[in-house]
């Protein structure tokens, strides 16, 4: 047998290790008989050794593998998730012990106008996000798919606002946003139009917050879109052009269905990222004016971590948690009919 | 119209020049109304990041003189140094930077070995385990945090780099996706004819796997590093002194104070979003890839 080179970095070196051929266990010019091939591909599926207990140390070298990420999972994620659930049947303001109260918080959640009233403005926020983010991101990735000169550097432009903190973002557009002296105002009365008090109207703050998420994601998403685009063979649309079918109706009848895998991905992350709205609210409006942008994930940190309503926080969560869970289970029902999935 | 373009390209000769010299000026509108779409886009996509900028090098004296996006006539580097020097934004950096290390190195390790398993090794429960973490990521982050809070409470482990980064350092759901379809696309001959020749498993991994990763690996730690970065609502709930403070609870914080003082406020922004632009010139291949591979499902 060959030696490995130990040390050495270089991948295309590997390359070059020789595959035994003297030992009649390797496949040689002459087919193999039935039995031989049987126990070689065994031994191929078990990356090619064949020492006894090998599966074994396999399995076992595996759970080690991932036992500090299952770790992580179970402690941060899967034990925290029976915790609120628990936790939503107490009264616990950290500073007295927990008081057990059974479905009282569920009870208290269901009579409670604010808590309608966020649910309503979460749902507008997702309405006023997520078409426009994923529309406008296919239109630009459908202009992107164009082999225009110079279109690679307008493609990095418009990732950049993906990575803006955004919190400082937030700040950011509040300033631009601002009712007198804020860009946006001034450019519109360049035209004569009077810029509302964006961020203190009634109407128009909680399309602002979805306005500048849209600004933030619209790039990442189109990404997506670019790619998956890329993916369609060319010699479907040439075959739709000597049928004589117009752009809309290829895009319609052979982009979009065959976008179904990118579509789904986006619209799912972006869904869920939406309901979970915390940091340009935090910063550009607080929930108001007048609770008209309190979002859900919104009120969730207030009552848990402002009012110390720890219990009552849960149950909310709890909801938010089931309203995700639920959206996203349509989504995946609506496209499984359309999509053959590769799972691999 | 598409038909007879199709119908013109398949036939040769003199036709094609004279119909190719027509169909660009025909095109030259919708190559015009194109471009101007993709620089209108780019000045909207740019404009927050020239008025930051523009905004934190006027003097307060200035900062209501002339449009708000306009270069100021006599820029001053003094709210960068107020920041800086009156208020701790240098400590906020560091914390910020010491978090997104740990959890860069934490996601960098540990998501390598159980990626790796998913990807490569066969064990009772692989695919379950795998859907399992992938469930998670409907979960939102709140369900999460309060219970973590709480467990942090108890541990003692609030305003400290444990409670902070604790939650990151194992890796996440995210970065096992990544790594797993990367490691899935790296020839399987590689790996066999190592093993043949008697690499274990670690033999495999630190000859083959890891030179060939090292894209992969640039991609999944920045985006680690700009999440760590950008995290606003952990650190919000896990600090709450001026300790471990980081960047964006600190700006956070400063606005309550200082918001009307907007150029003020921009230079502290711009201490957040600056080295991010810098690193994303930097990385921009590798970003721009990592955000396709986690497409691919």
């Amino acid at each position: 047998m060959g030696h490995l080179q130990r040390g050495t970095r270089n991948p295309a070196e590997k390359k070059e290790i020789q595959i035994d051929r003297s030992s009649p266990d390797n496949l040689s010019g002459s087919p193999a008989p039935a039995t031989e091939v049987r126990a070689f591909t065994r031994a191929r599926s078990h990356i090619g050794f064949r020492l006894p207990g090998f599966r074994l140390r396999t399995i076992t070298e595996a759970y080690l593998f991932l036992l500090p990420s299952f770790i992580g999972l179970v402690v941060f994620l899967l034990l925290p998730i029976i915790a609120i659930a628990v936790l939503s049947l107490f009264n616990w303001g950290l500073i007295s012990p927990p008081e057990f109260i059974g479905l009282e918080n569920y009870n208290t959640l269901i009579h409670s106008q604010v808590v309608w009233h966020s649910l309503f403005v979460t749902i507008c926020y997702v309405l006023l996000n997520i078409p426009s983010q994923t529309i406008l991101a296919l239109l630009l990735a459908l202009l992107m798919n164009r082999k225009l000169p110079g279109i690679k550097i307008f493609r990095v432009i418009f990732v950049i606002p993906w990575m803006a903190t955004p919190v400082a973002m937030g700040i950011v557009w509040q300033w631009i946003l601002g009712p007198q002296y804020g860009s946006l105002n001034t450019f519109l009365a360049l035209f004569g139009i009077h810029g509302p008090a964006w961020l203190s109207s009634l109407g128009w703050a909680l399309p602002s917050v979805a306005a500048v998420n849209v600004w933030q994601y619209v790039g990442y998403s189109m990404l997506f879109f670019l790619a998956g685009l890329q993916g369609i063979p060319e010699y479907l649309y040439e075959a739709a052009r000597i049928d004589g079918a117009t752009p809309v109706r290829t895009f319609f009848q052979i982009t979009l269905p065959l976008l179904n895998p990118t579509l789904f991905f986006v619209l799912v992350t972006n869904i869920i990222g939406s309901f979970q709205i915390f940091d340009t609210v935090f910063v550009m409006t607080q929930g108001g004016p007048e609770q008209n942008t309190n979002t859900l994930n919104f009120m969730i940190y207030r009552e848990a971590f402002q009012y110390f309503h720890t219990g009552y926080a849960a149950a909310l969560a709890m909801l938010l948690f089931v309203i995700i869970a639920f959206i996203t289970l349509l989504q995946a029902l609506y496209f499984r009919k359309r999509t053959v999935y590769d799972l691999s | 119209m598409a038909s007879i373009d199709a119908g013109f390209q398949l036939k040769e000769g003199v036709h094609k020049s004279t119909k190719k010299s027509k169909n660009i000026l025909r095109r030259m509108p919708t190559r015009v109304i194109l471009y101007a779409i993709l620089i209108l886009g780019s000045i909207v996509s740019l404009f927050p990041y020239w008025i930051a900028l523009v905004t934190s090098l006027k003097p307060s004296r200035l900062l209501y003189v002339g449009a708000s996006w306009s270069f100021p006539t006599s820029p001053t580097l003094q709210n960068y140094s107020q920041a800086l020097t009156q208020y701790a934004f240098p400590s906020f950096l560091l914390h910020t930077i010491i978090f997104a290390v740990i959890a860069t190195a934490g996601q960098l390790i540990f998501s390598t070995f159980a990626a790796y398993a998913f990807a490569r090794m066969e064990f009772p429960g692989r695919e379950t385990i795998f859907w399992l973490y992938l469930a998670t990521l409907m979960v939102p982050n709140i369900v999460t945090l309060i219970p973590l809070f709480i467990l942090m409470r108890m541990l003692g482990w609030v305003n400290t780099y444990f409670g902070l980064a604790g939650p990151y350092v194992l890796g996440t759901p995210y970065g096992i996706f990544l790594m797993r379809q990367f490691f899935r696309s790296i020839p399987q001959d590689l790996e066999s004819s190592a093993r043949i020749e008697g690499a274990g498993t670690f033999g495999v991994l630190r000859l083959i796997i890891l030179p060939l990763s090292r894209p992969i690996f640039a991609t999944l730690a920045i985006t680690t590093f700009v999440s760590a970065w950008n995290n606003f609502l952990w650190p919000l709930i896990i600090t709450n002194t001026t300790d471990l403070r980081v960047l964006t609870v600190a700006i956070a914080a400063f606005q309550s104070n200082y918001g009307a003082q907007w150029n003020l406020m921009m230079a502290a922004t711009f201490i957040a979003l600056g080295p991010l632009l810098v690193l994303f010139f930097l990385f921009q291949k590798h970003i721009v890839r990592s955000i396709q591979l986690s497409g691919f499902k």
